[in-house]
């Protein structure tokens, strides 16, 4: 071992106390890091799941048309000037071409159509108001987490039953429905369709569960007195971070509206957004405080151990070495720091997915969301290994500057 | 060009026309004026004189812990005037040993763990090498009893000795010692002594120990005597060499 590693290493051990409370700010640091990050993410995590699982990376709809205004100049020609708001035609124009070329893109995965409309629902009790989407079973499986979300009944029965119909967790309550019951559809234009509750779904975010319920293309179609009409198609890509980027570009390629999904749930992400930044400074504060701590305690050494580094320097240890005797201690605490406040992150995370915790607002869980992720791990050790190298490099190097002939000069018994 | 005190049979340390100013404007004191010396391989030199005549500042500048403002310093024969501080402390390292009045271990480390110290930045020695040859140097001081105990549980003159022991671990050209028997009983001073002095002769090293202590001061091959910043007399004491075990020192 190099020696002023070995010293560094005793200094270190022969401080204890110095050592524990260091210690304790940097496993602290680390530990609220990675729980904040866990919380925070853990939500919103499963909240993009759960909307990428049910409406897709992306979103095509409405046809539109761009405006120009037009005008003649003085040569005789005309002229087009600035764009106006474009004109929306509502549905697809040709969603089997759409959907054929989209599919030619790496990263698309699947693509599905449906048809959207709000119509009336009619229980043995109860009458609610629901949007009905019309859907293709196969392609909508691709395409969303829909088999994952079924609580109750099958999607064979909604396979095999020209009549079958599926309803969000929530709206299936209200109606006091259950599987295998008989309800009634009332289209807007009087259009009445008698149909049987084949599966009951959780999607996990309350505004879909409460509203949304599934019948097949055709019926839906019947309903809303749209034959052969296509709402929406849902795309969903192998990479969704890249959702906006390839909306836009299909925007333009079909000239149909395109909508990702971290645009059609600004306003949720912004929350998570905000909560991640709050708990950033939180955890930002912790770390300081570490640091600051970390800083005192070697300033601390380094005045304690004045008369060492004289005599280290007499004996022939460079200011280079002087330097990392001190850096090294800063980075054993680091070392021993991140590990173990790893280790508490991770044993705090996993407690706090045990808190049974009912949330029924813009979710649904019935403990506290957490996410694992390496990368909050990897973070929280850059971030303790920065603010405590930097706490240790200056009285590192102000321990390296001083001068011995002062402090022997000035030392004795 | 070589240096005009670079010869082929070196002289082991010499200074000359040494000036050192300590302070700031009316605090400034000329504590070194002009000193010239010449250290010589087998002998010991006693520097006396009154308190704050310059003694402990010219050991610190014979050490290359202090910079002259003027003068010529060379060891080996190299002068070492314009060398960067790495190069100063590597000759430190390899060069000089030093021994302060109060001793100055390391209170984390055991009494052979101090000595390691000074042969770890060398490089020279394996770790088993080491630590044989730390055993030996404490042997040697009275002190191989004690080898793995922690330095804060020695007693003062033991962690003299263990002192003593380090400056002598790299096997140094030149031992500079600043009262190196001061904090010592007459039965351990003597035997410290001793132990330099034969050292000095055996391996035909160079001792240059600052002293108040006149029995040791006169046990020495040379005196040199300063006062007000200055050597005023050097006095040689020829002697039997081989029969001289300086059993007189600190009575």
């Amino acid at each position: 071992m190099r020696p002023s590693l070995y010293i560094g290493l005793r200094f270190t051990v022969s401080r204890k106390r110095s050592l524990l409370f260091s210690l304790l700010g940097v496993i602290f640091g680390v530990a609220f890091y990675i729980v904040l990050q866990a919380q925070t993410q853990g939500f919103e995590q499963y909240f993009i799941k759960t909307i990428l699982g049910t409406s897709g990376a992306i979103v095509v709809s409405d046809r539109y048309q761009n405006r120009y205004t037009t005008f003649d100049n003085a040569q005789g020609g005309t002229v087009m000037s600035g764009q106006q708001r474009r004109k929306y035609y509502e549905g697809i124009t040709d969603a089997a071409e759409i959907m054929r070329v989209a599919r030619q893109f790496p990263n698309v995965l699947a693509c599905a159509p449906l048809v959207q409309g709000n119509i009336t629902a009619r229980g043995d009790f109860q009458t609610e108001i629901m949007t009905v989407q019309g859907i293709d079973l196969e392609l909508q499986l691709r395409a969303t987490a829909l088999r994952d979300q079924i609580i109750a009944g099958n999607l064979n029965d909604f396979r095999v039953n020209p009549s079958g119909l599926m309803l969000g967790s929530l709206l299936a309550d209200k109606l006091q429905l259950k599987v295998g019951d008989n309800v009634t559809l009332l289209g807007n234009g009087g259009e009445r369709k008698a149909m049987t509750l084949s599966a009951v779904f959780r999607s996990g975010v309350n505004a879909i569960d409460e509203r949304r319920g599934y019948v097949t293309t055709r019926v839906a179609q019947a309903l809303l007195e749209k034959p052969s009409m296509i709402s929406q198609i849902i795309v969903t890509l192998r990479d969704p971070d890249r959702a906006p980027a390839m909306s836009m570009h299909f925007e333009r390629l079909f000239g149909h509206r395109a909508r990702s999904w971290q645009e059609r749930e600004q306003g949720n992400l912004q929350v998570f957004s905000t909560l991640r930044i709050s708990a950033a400074i939180t955890v930002s504060l912790i770390i300081m405080l570490a640091g600051a701590l970390i800083f005192n305690t070697l300033t601390m050494t380094v005045l304690d151990k004045v008369r060492e580094i004289a005599i280290l320097r007499s004996m022939g240890y460079r200011r280079l070495d002087i330097t990392v005797v001190f850096v090294f201690q800063g980075f054993i605490i680091a070392t021993l720091g991140s590990i173990l406040g790893a280790g508490f992150g991770a044993l705090l995370t996993y407690g706090i997915s045990q808190i049974p915790i009912k949330v029924r607002g813009v979710l649904y869980a019935d403990r506290f969301l957490v996410a694992w992720d390496v990368h909050h791990y990897i973070y929280a050790a850059i971030i303790a290994f920065f603010a405590v190298l930097t706490a240790s490099y200056f009285p590192a190097r102000r321990a390296a500057n001083l001068a011995p002939v002062d402090i022997l000069r000035g030392s004795g018994q | 060009m070589n240096h005009p005190m670079e010869t082929d049979d070196a002289l082991p340390l010499e200074c000359e026309n040494l000036e050192r100013f300590l302070g700031q404007e009316e605090a400034r004191v000329h504590v070194l004026r002009g000193v010239s010396l010449a250290l010589q391989r087998g002998y010991t030199h006693a520097v006396v004189g009154p308190s704050g005549c310059g003694k402990s500042s010219l050991l610190y500048i014979l050490g290359l812990l202090d910079r002259p403002d003027a003068g010529q310093l060379a060891i080996g024969g190299r002068p070492v005037a314009g060398l960067r501080d790495d190069e100063l402390s590597r000759q430190r390292n390899e060069l000089l040993g030093f021994i302060f009045q109060f001793h100055f271990l390391l209170q984390d480390f055991t009494a052979l763990e101090n000595i390691m110290i000074p042969m770890r930045q060398l490089g020279r020695w394996n770790e088993p090498t080491m630590r044989d040859r730390a055993a030996h140097l404490l042997d040697a001081v009275g002190l191989g009893n004690k080898l793995h105990r922690p330095s804060r549980h020695l007693s003062g003159g033991e962690q003299q000795r263990v002192a003593i022991a380090r400056a002598l671990a790299n096997d140094p050209e030149v031992i500079l010692a600043d009262e190196p028997t001061g904090n010592l009983y007459t039965a351990n001073s003597t035997r410290v002594f001793t132990l330099l002095t034969e050292l000095v002769r055996r391996e035909n090293k160079a001792l240059l120990l600052v002293t108040h202590n006149p029995a040791i001061a006169s046990a020495c091959d040379w005196v040199l005597t300063m006062s007000d910043g200055q050597i005023v007399e050097q006095q040689y004491n020829p002697r039997d060499r081989e029969s001289d075990k300086s059993d007189h020192v600190g009575e």
